[in-house]
């Protein structure tokens, strides 16, 4: 009983001097001026993904670089969940902003549920900047990536040229409600329509996982014996080797989007010819150095920032693993590296 | 005074007061945008406020679930029930077009209870007409409910009007950028609940139920009604927890919730539920989302590694569990103790 009373009268210590913390009003804003630290909050789509791992090793080579060249701070926190929640990723956005940050650099999961996080995030003066997966109408200052629809559309045209203008082409495409992989879906379709030749099998949705991508491609082509091409709009099946036996080069093609370490063996047996390479990295390097000219030069970036794709073939396989390399991946197959 | 010292919500009460402690300690400061004076990182009214916003929706369908959990029966289905109300108000609110706010906001609150009471009722009948496990209907409707969203939104994040977002957001007169509406929503439905499991025949039946199904069948007691009426209020809740949600974070889609049963049944677990039926609270369930949000809140706060979430939360979970069961086995031996102390007096 003594123990629950000091129990109780210690919880009535914090919560009376709580009490006295908490502000109820809003005070007159100090001066602006120029911070000696920069603190970003990155919340990617999810901490499972080797793409956004890529991007936050990006952001932080960034932030050393600048921390070293402008003598000063740059601290990336990373508040990414361990799987896709737009929910979750909208609390991480106020738990930023209730810390302290600086500023947010986010990939949105579903843009409908982060817009308002966004929105009260930039009503209390923290900005935000978008990568990748965009809020577009929400209030961030900067969205950098690809344009959806012509990686899509950039897709299908690479494999029908594979294909001869002909043939039925399943499309295998992630979560079904990422707006940015519909988009890429909706790309190929569109471009699929222009060749009268091709004809769309389905588009097969999946866990964001290398495994549940896999045994979706296993299924799908169980299901279509006659299916003679994949449009992958994203790489999950191919961080895998298990396709590298499944598919037959010789009976289907496949162009993917993404290509890291763990693919890089399929378009060097042939199996995946064409790969259009995100640079993943630079979402998180560039993104934290557009957020930084913006913070400590002042400096406002054009809204949108476009990312190009990069053609990775048989060609530039040794030339794109260095880069792969020089970008922080480990995991880059030596044999590649001296090509 | 001794038996609210021995009760399960006191030793979670006591878990939150040094968890909170410990992090406000912990924490550091920042300095604040507007004043420049140090603030704790967590001790503040912002991250107080999101941490109880955070937890709402967990415990808001933590309560529904404790009444199953208490019947002895499971519902897995509750992430969906949620999905597919406020996938039905968002298309139902677009389709309606602009109304003034008052109505946009009680035909999303009726659409949101109405799906969230019939999919609950569903789940009854079919528990109850088929003589299935709850576990394997609800596994079931799991998949179809999340189904009929998914097909009835066709996979897009639809948004709900500013209007239903301004009443779920509402400051309530307290500072900018502090929403209490669902932290507060969250007390009034513990509170309710706890009215109802521990204040109402209805609610002593549940317990008679989960506790000896025999016993309560010679009793006379009308175990299908009170079998499909847990359902029904489990589907309610997350029906509620729907209305809020989406409102609060602006729009609803199928992929909403999509794990969050077994945040749900954590949280009754750790607020003192039994699996075997029989026992829980209301107000347990709410402590138990509570605790489980804020140590979640934990690793961030204290700029821990992110990686290790799943591994802390699932440590707390089965060590909240035993301490549990390690208290009522001892407070059983006490019990036992005494009786036999006063036996041995009686009988000399």
């Amino acid at each position: 009983m003594r123990a629950f009373r000091k129990l109780a009268a210690l919880a009535a210590i914090v919560a009376g001097a709580g009490a006295c913390s908490i502000d109820t009003g809003a005070k007159p804003p100090i001066q602006a001026k120029t911070k000696d630290k920069i603190t970003i909050a990155m919340i990617a789509k999810s901490s499972t993904n080797p793409v956004f791992l890529a991007s936050r090793t990006g952001a932080e080579a960034a932030a050393k670089q600048l921390s070293d060249s402008l003598h000063i701070t740059v601290e990336v926190v990373w508040l990414t969940p361990p799987q896709e929640d737009g929910q979750v990723q909208a609390q991480r956005i106020q738990q930023a902003v209730n810390d302290g940050a600086d500023a947010i650099l986010i990939s949105c999961s579903d843009a409908g549920k982060v817009t308002g996080a966004i929105n009260d995030a930039v009503d209390r003066g923290v900005p935000v900047m978008t990568f990748d997966s965009d809020a577009p109408e929400s209030k961030r200052f900067a969205y950098y990536g690809v344009d959806d629809l012509k990686t899509g559309a950039q897709v299908m045209a690479e494999l029908a040229t594979l294909l001869g203008g002909k043939g039925k082409v399943a499309i295998l495409a992630g979560n079904q409600n990422a707006p940015n992989l519909q988009h890429r879906a909706q790309g190929v379709r569109e471009e699929a329509a222009k060749h009268p030749g091709i004809q769309i099998a389905g588009v097969f949705n999946h866990i964001e996982t290398p495994q549940d991508a896999a045994a979706e491609v296993i299924r799908a082509g169980n299901a279509y014996p006659d299916l003679s091409g994949w449009a992958m709009i994203g790489g999950w099946a191919l961080f895998t080797q298990s396709l590298l036996t499944d598919l037959n080069p010789a009976r289907i093609k496949v162009v993917s989007v993404d290509a890291l370490p763990a693919q890089l063996a399929y378009v060097d047996k042939g199996v995946v010819p064409v790969l259009l390479a995100q640079p993943v990295y630079q979402w998180g390097f560039v993104g934290v150095s557009i957020i930084v000219d913006k913070l400590h030069f002042k400096k406002d970036p054009p809204q949108i920032i476009p990312m190009e794709l990069i053609r990775v073939t048989k060609e530039n396989l040794g030339v794109w693993a260095r880069q792969l390399r020089d970008w922080g991946f480990t995991d880059v197959p030596a044999e590649y590296l001296s090509r | 005074m001794r038996r609210l010292l021995a009760s399960q919500e006191t030793g979670l009460v006591i878990v939150l007061v040094l968890v909170t402690l410990a992090l406000a300690l912990l924490a550091g400061t920042h300095p604040d945008r507007e004043s420049g004076l140090q603030v704790n990182n967590f001790w503040n009214s912002h991250t107080l406020i999101q941490t109880a916003t955070d937890a709402s929706f967990f415990a808001i369908m933590a309560i529904g679930a404790t009444l199953v959990i208490i019947s002895g029966g499971i519902d897995l289905s509750v992430g969906s029930i949620y999905a597919l109300a406020g996938v039905s108000m968002a298309l139902l609110l677009r389709a309606v077009g602009p109304l003034p706010p008052t109505s946009t906001s009680l035909i999303g609150l009726g659409v949101c209870l109405g799906v969230g009471l019939l999919a609950g009722i569903f789940n009854g009948l079919l528990i109850v007409g088929l003589r299935v496990h709850p576990f394997i209907i609800t596994l079931g409707t799991m998949w179809m409910l999340r189904g009929v969203a998914f097909v009835a939104s066709k996979a897009e994040s639809i948004r709900v009007p500013a209007s239903l977002t301004c009443v779920t957001k509402a400051s309530l007169g307290l500072t900018e950028g502090l929403f209490p509406v669902p932290m507060l929503a969250m007390l009034v439905i513990a509170v309710l609940g706890s009215l109802y499991l521990k204040r109402t025949v209805m609610g002593r039946h549940i317990f008679a139920f989960g506790g000896n199904l025999e016993a309560s069948r010679f009793a006379g007691l009308p175990l299908r009604r009170i079998q499909t009426g847990v359902f029904a209020v489990s589907g309610l809740l997350a029906g509620v927890a729907a209305f809020l949600g989406a409102g609060f974070y602006g729009s609803a889609s199928s992929g909403d919730a999509q794990g969050y049963e077994l945040y749900v049944i954590a949280s009754a677990v750790v607020g003192g539920a039994s699996l075997l039926g029989g026992k829980g609270s209301a107000l347990g369930a709410t402590l138990g989302a509570l605790l489980i949000v804020l140590i979640r809140q934990s690793i961030r706060t204290l700029h821990l590694d992110q990686n290790y979430e799943w591994i802390v939360i699932g440590c707390a979970i089965i060590a909240a569990v035993v301490v549990d069961q390690w208290s009522t086995r001892l407070a059983a031996r006490r019990l036992s103790g005494r009786a036999g102390t006063d036996g041995s007096a009686a009988n000399p």
